[in-house]
């Protein structure tokens, strides 16, 4: 236990207690089982896996804790075992920051979403392995370490977004991203051969080193670059990669789609930047590569959206355009060095993450009282959500400040972060970065075209159908919405909040992407 | 006395949160809005005579996001006064107006959010600041446009609202940030001392940006369609927001930037530009719209023309003058207007008349708004016109001030057509009931201030050359108090010009008095009034954009095909592409 730093408890404990809790909740099933048999009418109680799995992502926050502290008081966390490298910095800070608080209110969301399906000890073993698997990623020093946990994560993201493999839609859906994302895996994979092979070297920071020595063929690392982009790519959603996206994230049960669109793409985000900053200085297009993919990312995401009638695909598709908002702020951190931009770009990640995370857990709140608590396999239409203000005034004020926020409106947290990234674009000075920036203003507010309409009928006076006959929302999926609309709010009002997250993480991106060596 | 700043900002906002918290009792929601509204409004009074050039309240937060300021000058007091206590009585009134509908907590804390967000807007000294002020209040209007959510056509209106100005605001938030950039500040001091260091162009990107953005914000052409669609708001939100408040922020932001873009060339000239077409082709529209609130949106977007027209002709206190006039006198209008829709529950003006006998008092106060309206003295509006009309012959284009002058004529015609159709026309017995207490209690100070506060003349002059030495230079000099207002109303009551209004607006109100020899014409004018019913072609455009967008997000769910095989190909696609773009870009250096 002494052998091994603290901060790597955080990694190791989600994924190695995974198949215990699989255990456990399967030995309450069956034991319900067997009672069953015996007995008529057993009185129906929660199966405590949900309370174990949450116990445990609560226990990985203080080694994390820890780790903050320790990185703040400007301690260098790392530990090599081998060839395998892990480093807790800047990016990983925020990174884990941003995996472990939604994980939590995702958990606890979804103890009482799945609470009455079978194999909910399926679920929460593989969102915990899932978490952990994330949490590694964002640690990795080097490029083969980087690639299993994506694929580790992945993995596990496959078999939640086919949760429901009764369904055929569920599981369509699950098929297309494994292998899509499968796809990606491998573009990446012969990337990092491609690196290796001119080198011979895995870990990130020698691996700059190497690269700036000159020794290694420029097309060679170019065509490596190409299939990082296109590769990660895939997980991150850009444009044309970005398919498998809408069917994933609403076919998914609700806490998996909060945790896909709110978190697992930004993983992709950053294993993206961790593996592109080794072959940074051969090359000034990967600025313009980001930039290009974010523009693309958000008028196609917006225009999708716009034309959607069901709730969780107009959330999917939304999600584009914010990927879009990040690829812009990171574009111009790497093309014209504008520091605000990495952080605007990465304080995005966290508004975006807490907004969208609220936005399909207020949904999926919906989507569980009105359809699902009746055994209805159907998806949340937007005609549904008529009058849900009346009777849930709770879940449609979150999603209210859930959608005002992802469309940019003030005092909510996406208004700050997107101003943070406008902000640089217009420092960069460059005509280009202008126009990006005024077209980025003009797509926040093309959105509202499809937010807008939402709100408006949440609270209309008469109720559809579905929201007269509708259940009650248990308290165990109101926490996390309160939560997330406070913390929404709370970087709105007051963006320095997110400075202990956002200035380091920053400042990594920076000095990733410099033109020096170092890092 | 600094805490009294943030105090005024943000009361409101607190009682918001206590509104929508006390639920579903009816009574304590609407004691607590009607105090929370009062209590504000007392103390944007108080801050008037705090009123100073410098920054009285600041707070950092550091980096890309800035400061919150505030500072209490001469500007900011004034709009602070008038949005808080238009404000207060616009929740006075809706006591009556409201009561029985669905959703008042959300109506009242709405409205309470508004008028915190107007006061900390006009307050700010920070352009960051300026910038998420100037949204929320966009917020709140697209909330409480369309309050009856229910009816599609309110839901379309307070999206349109909520895009046209947003529209405007990219030029607002762009110039914001070409200016932080520049400067590496948001405060708009600094600015403003700087703003002639700046290049040209930059200055001029910026100073239009500015000036599209308060033309989007003042429903100033090329932006009016949405002030008449925005109707479909309850009418003492059409009062507060779309007449007396939140469309006054264009002018006001022209208003403070004046001195900074006033030496970009062709700059006033175009805000005179806007400001003229503005108020010509919305008088033309008003004297042909059916819908009284439509009337009274369309004069509303006429008015502003005037102040955006004076602000182009560097007549800065008179702008705000006719401003404050303005606010008063069309507030009263759209109050009573509601009066009369809440009693008849039709917005049509042929169906109404008659309603003299039935609803005097609502009557008396209506024709006193409609006076100030067409400027008849000694009501606030006739004083306030006229200095705008003589500053601009003064130092305004000569064609500009001919057009104005029709428009003066234009706008007695249709005020009087107004007056004329609701209240005096026959029209066959209708149960009609006078306004509520509560209505009265709104209506009669906003009577009594048409008729006096032209008299603040002087002392508003001088708070503002006090507060303001970058747009007044010069000292103050003449005296504060009511010696300087007659001073001013002996100024314009000698002025030729206005004489010359006073014959104009005689001539527009007999044109329509005595209308019936003119119906031949008026006939041959058909296809005129047409093209001004239907806005000059600019519904058409706006219909256009949307359509083309909505088609464009059709057309491209081809790219969603479902098939995995293509899904496939696309990623493959896009190596090929990078790989060429990587090559392309990245070139043979590093």
């Amino acid at each position: 236990m002494s052998v091994w730093p603290h901060w790597v408890w955080m990694i190791a404990l989600p994924i190695v207690t995974s198949p215990f809790v699989y255990l456990l909740g399967r030995l309450f099933q069956r034991a319900r089982d067997a009672s069953e048999l015996h007995r008529a009418r057993t009185p129906w109680r929660a199966n405590p896996v949900r309370w174990v799995s949450l116990a445990i992502m609560l226990v990985s926050c203080v080694p994390f804790a820890a780790a903050w502290r320790d990185l703040a008081a400007g301690e260098t966390l790392k530990l090599t075992v081998g060839i395998i490298a892990l480093k807790f910095d800047g990016i990983s800070l925020l990174l884990s920051a941003a995996v472990l608080a939604l994980g939590v209110l995702v958990s606890l969301f979804s103890g009482p979403y799945i609470g009455h399906e079978s194999g909910q000890e399926k679920y929460h073993a593989l969102l915990n392995a899932m978490i952990g698997a994330m949490l590694g990623l964002g640690c990795a020093a080097d490029l083969f370490n980087l690639w299993v946990w994506f694929e580790t994560a992945a993995i596990a993201s496959y078999m939640l977004v086919a949760y429901h493999s009764d369904r055929p839609a569920s599981l369509e859906a699950g098929m297309k991203y494994l292998v899509q994302n499968s796809v990606g895996s491998m573009l990446v994979l012969i990337g990092i051969g491609l690196v290796f092979s001119q080198t011979g070297i895995l870990n990130l920071a020698e691996l700059r080193i190497a690269v700036a020595a000159g020794t290694a063929s420029r097309p060679l690392l170019l065509a490596a670059g190409t299939l990082f982009c296109v590769g990660f790519g895939v997980k991150i959603a850009m444009v044309p990669m970005h398919t498998w996206l809408p069917d994933a994230h609403s076919q998914a049960p609700s806490g998996i789609s909060a945790m896909l669109s709110g978190v697992v793409i930004e993983t992709g985000l950053v294993a993206l930047l961790r593996s592109l900053s080794v072959i940074a200085n051969i090359t000034s297009a990967w600025g313009a590569i980001l930039l290009g993919f974010g523009a693309v990312n958000m008028i196609v995401g917006n225009l999708l959206a716009l034309r959607q009638t069901q709730v969780k695909r107009l959330l999917a598709f939304s999600s584009l355009t914010h990927v879009g908002y990040m690829l812009l702020g990171l574009g111009f951190a790497v093309s014209f060095g504008q520091a605000a931009g990495a952080q605007g770009g990465v304080f995005h990640l966290l508004t975006h993450a807490a907004m969208k995370g609220l936005a399909f857990l207020a949904a999926g709140s919906l989507l569980f009282a009105l359809r699902l608590s009746h055994g209805d396999s159907g998806p949340l239409e937007t005609a549904d959500l008529a009058g849900a203000a009346r009777r849930y005034p709770v879940t449609a004020f979150a999603l209210t400040i859930a959608l005002l926020g992802l469309g940019g409106l003030p005092p909510l947290g996406g208004f700050m972060s997107k101003w943070q990234i406008f902000a640089a674009g217009v420092q960069a000075g460059s005509p280009v970065a202008i126009v990006l920036v005024i077209f980025a203003v003009l797509n926040s507010l093309l959105s509202l075209g499809y937010y807008a309409p939402l709100v408006s009928m949440l609270y209309r006076t008469t109720p559809s159908q579905v929201v007269i006959a509708g259940a009650r929302v248990p308290v165990g999926m109101t926490v996390p919405l309160v939560l997330l609309a406070v913390v929404v709010v709370a970087f709105g009002v007051w963006p320095a909040l997110a400075n202990g997250l956002t200035v380091p993480a920053g400042s990594v991106v920076m000095a990733l992407f410099s033109r020096q060596g170092g890092m | 006395m600094s805490w009294l700043l943030p105090l005024t900002v943000f009361l409101p906002w607190l009682g918001a949160g206590i509104v929508l918290a006390a639920g579903r009792a009816a009574r304590l929601r609407t004691v607590l809005a009607v105090t929370f509204a009062a209590a504000d409004a007392v103390l944007a009074i108080l801050l008037i005579p705090l009123a100073s050039s410098r920054a009285g309240f600041s707070l950092t937060i550091g980096g890309a996001f800035g400061e919150l300021s505030l500072l209490p000058d001469g500007f900011g007091v004034f709009l602070a006064a008038v949005a808080a206590v238009i404000g207060g009585l616009a929740v006075v009134f809706s006591v009556d107006y409201m009561r029985g509908e669905e959703g008042q907590g959300r109506y009242y804390a709405l409205v309470l959010f508004f008028i915190g967000a107007m006061v900390g807007l006009v307050l700010s000294s920070n352009l960051l600041m300026v910038v998420v002020f100037w949204e929320i209040t966009a917020l709140c209007s697209w909330a409480l446009i369309s309050f009856h959510n229910d009816d599609p056509k309110a839901v379309a209106g307070g999206i349109k609202a909520l895009i046209v100005t947003g529209l405007g605001g990219v030029g607002l938030l762009a110039g914001s940030l070409a200016i932080y950039a520049q400067d590496g500040s948001f405060d708009i001091p600094t600015f403003m001392a700087r703003a002639n260091s700046f290049p040209p162009q930059l200055l001029a990107l910026i100073g239009f940006g500015f000036l599209a953005a308060a033309a989007a914000k003042s429903a100033q052409f090329p932006f009016q369609t949405w002030l008449p669609d925005a109707m479909e708001a309850p009418t003492p939100i059409s009062a507060l927001i779309h007449a007396a408040t939140m469309v006054n922020a264009g002018v006001y932001l022209l208003a403070r930037f004046f001195p900074a873009f006033n030496p970009v060339p062709g700059w006033s000239l175009s805000v005179v530009a806007v400001g003229v077409v503005s108020a010509f082709i919305a008088a033309t529209m008003a004297a042909v719209a059916n819908d009284l609130k439509r009337v009274l949106a369309w004069s509303t977007v006429s008015q502003l023309g005037f102040m955006v027209y004076a602000i182009g002709t560097g007549a800065i206190f008179q702008s705000q003058f006719h401003l404050l006039s303005h606010s008063v006198f069309k507030a009263l209008l759209f109050l009573g207007a509601g009066a009369v829709i809440h009693s008849l529950g039709t917005r049509d003006m042929r169906s109404m008349g008659g309603l003299s006998r039935k609803m005097p008092l609502t009557c008396a106060v209506f024709v006193v708004g409609a006076l100030a309206l067409a400027g008849i003295p000694p009501v606030n509006g006739f004083w306030s016109k006229e200095m705008v009309l003589e500053s601009g012959l003064q130092h305004g284009p000569f064609w500009a001030y001919v057009v104005m002058l029709v428009t003066v004529g234009l706008t007695a015609l249709y005020t009087l057509r107004c007056v004329w159709m609701v209240f005096f026309a026959p029209a066959e017995d209708r149960h009609a009931h006078e306004a509520g207490p509560a209505m009265k209690a709104a209506l009669i100070p906003l009577a009594i201030g048409s008729l006096v506060t032209w008299m603040l003349a002087g002392p508003f002059k001088d708070l503002l050359l006090r507060t303001l030495p970058l747009h007044f230079p010069g000292s103050p000099g003449e005296g504060s108090g009511l010696a300087a207002t007659w001073a001013i109303a002996a100024e314009v009551l000698t002025a030729p010009s206005t004489w010359l209004a006073l014959g104009v607006v005689a001539v527009g109100a007999a044109l329509w008095a005595a209308r019936a020899p003119f119906t031949k014409l008026g006939g041959g004018l058909r296809p005129v009034r047409r093209v001004a019913e239907a806005g000059y072609g600019f519904e058409a455009i706006n219909r256009g954009i949307v359509k083309a967008v909505q088609e464009t997000g059709e057309g491209l769910r081809v790219t969603q095909s479902g098939l995995l095989n293509w899904n496939v190909a696309a990623i493959v696609m896009a190596v090929i592409v990078v790989l060429c773009a990587v090559w392309l870009v990245g070139g043979q250096g590093g």
